[in-house]
């Protein structure tokens, strides 16, 4: 007698309750978006610009951090409180769309005037490319590039006009250029055993021909003996096995090494610190006129798949997608679009390498995509580790991680 | 009825509320998670059965799966090194010190206090300095080596499988020290004065002193201190994330990171799970052992 009253009571006091979130709902409906944007980049500020138009659709902003964001977004997924639309890694995209956890937008952007597919580079278009449907929309996209210290290719009597342009040129040129007495390696790049150890690697296996699922190909191997005859030789910087790109660049643009492997996201701080004149090359090919390659960075724009407004969740896509041709002129990110041509920002250097990074993006292939690439990513960085610490050979390595990856991908 | 109410406002029913109420808290805090991780190392989880309780139950297989795997004896075995040199390292210097300053010479708990500061910062923090200091080519430690002459060149303490472990433990010796230097320091003046008065009547000298006063005196102290610091060791995670990252090809992995880069960088849960449920028996045997080599002093 006395639960059933109270159960009455509680029920009555929770409609009371829903009923003016009701009908404020009708009126405006609410879009969550979850990214890791500071609030410098684009989605907190294209979210504000949105709310202003009054469209009835009232975004709200969640940031989270890099680290977090498949965490966050898996246990938000699986306890059913997952935001309408989130911004996930590129590469761990397909681990949500393969899973039915993320919307698929193909009808949506058949009938939509903003967002074409034909539009896209190819590369940040398959990361979202799921068995041929579309689960998402790339927001912006970024690669990695050669960057060359043109000083010291003068200093070495190189030819500052002529960056390395095969493998055999980049390792004769660090030779050259690595001066241990003036505590200067030839090349910076990063070999650690994360992702940024395959977002380094897999290009250059790419270039040779190999890919992911074939990686103990014998282009794949050559690639790794040249990393390795850049570390033995000391060419590089050893501890290049245990740090970031961020940090590799931080001793380029402080000297100590004349060229480095990096991305478009170094160029601000570059412009900053470095007291050289340098320059930007497309990455060196194993020989000449080989196929070109290279990474694939950023975040590509999703919506989950238990979304109460699939309708709505895409109309902030579409403006954020309308919003694309301010992305490097106000955020510094470059656009996932081969359609819009970024205007010059009237720095010379930056200018010009902002063209070398744009021509890069044209062979950028996206990793995987596979749900379980962190498991591919692994293997690969394994290899890598243990090939370059001398306790494997590279075609050792390589089989190796070709069979943990035969595994995973079954 | 009212012989209820007043035994649990004053009597038996009361003493029993207060070990209920720490249990109760111990058993929501600790244990239920114990149990949880222990119930998915018998479970295959994926990143999207993470927020459900009924998931496939397949027995031993991560274990045996664990086992297989070629990364799991050279993890374990540098676990064990990891552990045990932090441990003698953190102890012998900490002892040291602390018989240094018990010579309370002036200033002397002044300074004792000044070496607290290594203690108070955050691991990340001291992982980032120490990362400086042991870098390859502009570190502090290897211009240090060089110039004293002790190496020709540079030691790459983070990137080199021969020493890259031992680039944490050094961080790891130089974090821990003060903790059990103030333990042990507190240890020491317990004892009282007048053994070592005695003793010095009788002609004892100052090593005599030591091995057959302060250190059988000392006993429970340092039996806690070595049980704190197994503890402590086996947490160390901030430390192998800013320095070596367990790297370069695990040659400085440890137990405790690699349960995280299991879980959250490659998205097994269970296999995390698992190792952890490996580490809680280690320490659960350590903690047998301490408690009873210093149950005998508790009660003395």
């Amino acid at each position: 007698m006395g639960i059933r009253r109270y159960a009455m009571l509680g029920a009555f006091a929770l409609a009371s309750l829903s009923v003016p979130a009701f009908s404020a709902s009708a009126e405006d409906v609410t879009i969550s978006v979850w990214s890791l944007d500071r609030d410098i980049q684009p989605a907190p500020n294209l979210i504000n610009d949105f709310n202003k138009l009054n469209s009835g659709i009232k975004v709200e902003y969640r940031q989270i951090q890099f680290d977090d964001v498949v965490s966050e977004a898996m246990r938000a997924y699986s306890t059913g409180q997952a935001p309408d639309i989130i911004a996930v890694d590129n590469p761990e995209h397909a681990l949500f769309s393969s899973r039915g956890a993320f919307l698929d937008l193909t009808d949506m952007i058949s009938k939509s005037a903003a967002v074409k597919p034909e539009n896209y580079f190819p590369g940040p278009l398959a990361s979202v490319t799921w068995d041929g449907k579309y689960y998402g929309i790339p927001k912006a996209t970024n690669t990695i590039a050669l960057y060359y210290n043109k000083d010291m290719f003068k200093a070495k009597g190189l030819d500052p006009s002529k960056p390395p342009q095969t493998w055999d040129e980049l390792v004769e040129a660090a030779r050259k250029l690595t001066d241990p007495a003036a505590n200067v390696y030839g090349l910076a790049f990063s070999a650690k055993a994360n992702e940024e150890g395959t977002f380094q690697f897999l290009p250059w296996a790419q270039m040779a021909g190999s890919s992911y699922d074939h990686i103990n190909s014998e282009g794949a191997v050559k690639a790794l003996d040249i990393w390795k005859t850049i570390l033995d030789e000391k060419l590089a910087s050893p501890d290049s096995l245990t740090r970031g790109q961020w940090d590799s660049t931080g001793t380029f643009n402080s000297g100590n090494a004349a060229m480095a492997i990096s991305g478009p996201w170094e160029l601000d701080r570059m412009l900053k610190e470095a007291k050289f004149d340098w320059g930007v090359a497309l990455l060196p090919v194993p020989q000449a006129g080989a196929e070109r390659s290279s990474a694939m960075g950023d975040f590509n724009w999703a919506i989950f798949s238990n979304t109460e407004h699939p309708e709505e969740a895409f109309k902030v896509l579409e403006y954020f997608v309308s919003q694309d041709d301010r992305m490097f002129k106000n955020f510094g990110q470059l656009p996932a679009r081969s359609d819009i041509s970024i205007p010059p920002t009237g720095v010379p250097l930056k200018d010009a390498a902002l063209k070398v990074f744009v021509e890069q993006l044209k062979y950028a292939k996206p990793r995987g995509p596979h749900p379980e690439w962190p498991k591919i990513s692994k293997a690969i960085q394994d290899a890598i580790q243990a090939a370059l610490t001398g306790q494997m050979s590279s075609k050792e390595a390589l089989d190796q991680a070709a069979e943990k990856i035969k595994a995973v991908l079954g | 009825m009212k012989r209820i109410i007043a035994s649990v406002t004053d009597g038996k029913g009361f003493d029993i509320g207060l070990v209920l109420l720490p249990l109760a808290f111990l058993f929501i805090m600790s244990g239920l998670p114990l149990v949880y991780n222990l119930v998915m190392s018998f479970q295959e989880v994926d990143m999207f059965s993470l927020g459900s309780f009924v998931r496939p139950f397949i027995g031993l297989k991560n274990y045996a799966d664990l086992f297989s795997q070629s990364e799991t004896r050279p993890i374990l075995l540098n676990t064990a090194i990891f552990v045990s040199a932090s441990i003698a390292g953190q102890f012998l210097i900490g002892f040291g010190l602390a018989l240094f300053f018990w010579m309370n010479f002036p200033g002397a708990s002044w300074l004792r206090g000044l070496f607290l500061v290594s203690w108070v910062m955050p691991g990340l923090v001291v992982g980032a300095i120490w990362n400086w200091i042991l870098s390859g080519d502009f570190g502090v430690l290897n211009f240090f080596l060089r110039e004293t002459g002790v190496t020709d060149g540079n030691i790459f303490w983070r990137s080199d499988p021969n020493y890259s472990l031992w680039a944490v433990i050094i961080a790891n010796i130089w974090l821990g020290t003060s903790f059990n230097m103030i333990l042990l320091s507190v240890g020491l003046s317990g004892i009282p004065k007048d053994l070592y008065e005695a003793a010095e009547l009788d002609g004892a000298n100052a090593v005599q002193r030591f091995f057959t006063i302060t250190l059988p005196m000392m006993r429970s102290t340092i039996g806690a201190i070595i049980a704190l610091g197994l503890i402590f060791t086996l947490q160390q995670f901030d430390l192998f994330a800013a320095i070596t990252s367990g790297g370069p090809n695990n040659a400085s992995n440890v137990t405790q990171y690699w349960a995280w880069d299991l879980s959250f960088r490659q998205y097994d849960f269970a296999k995390g799970a698992t190792i952890s449920v490996i580490m809680i028996v280690f320490v659960m045997l350590a903690s047998v052992v301490y408690v009873r080599s210093t149950r005998h002093e508790v009660r003395g």
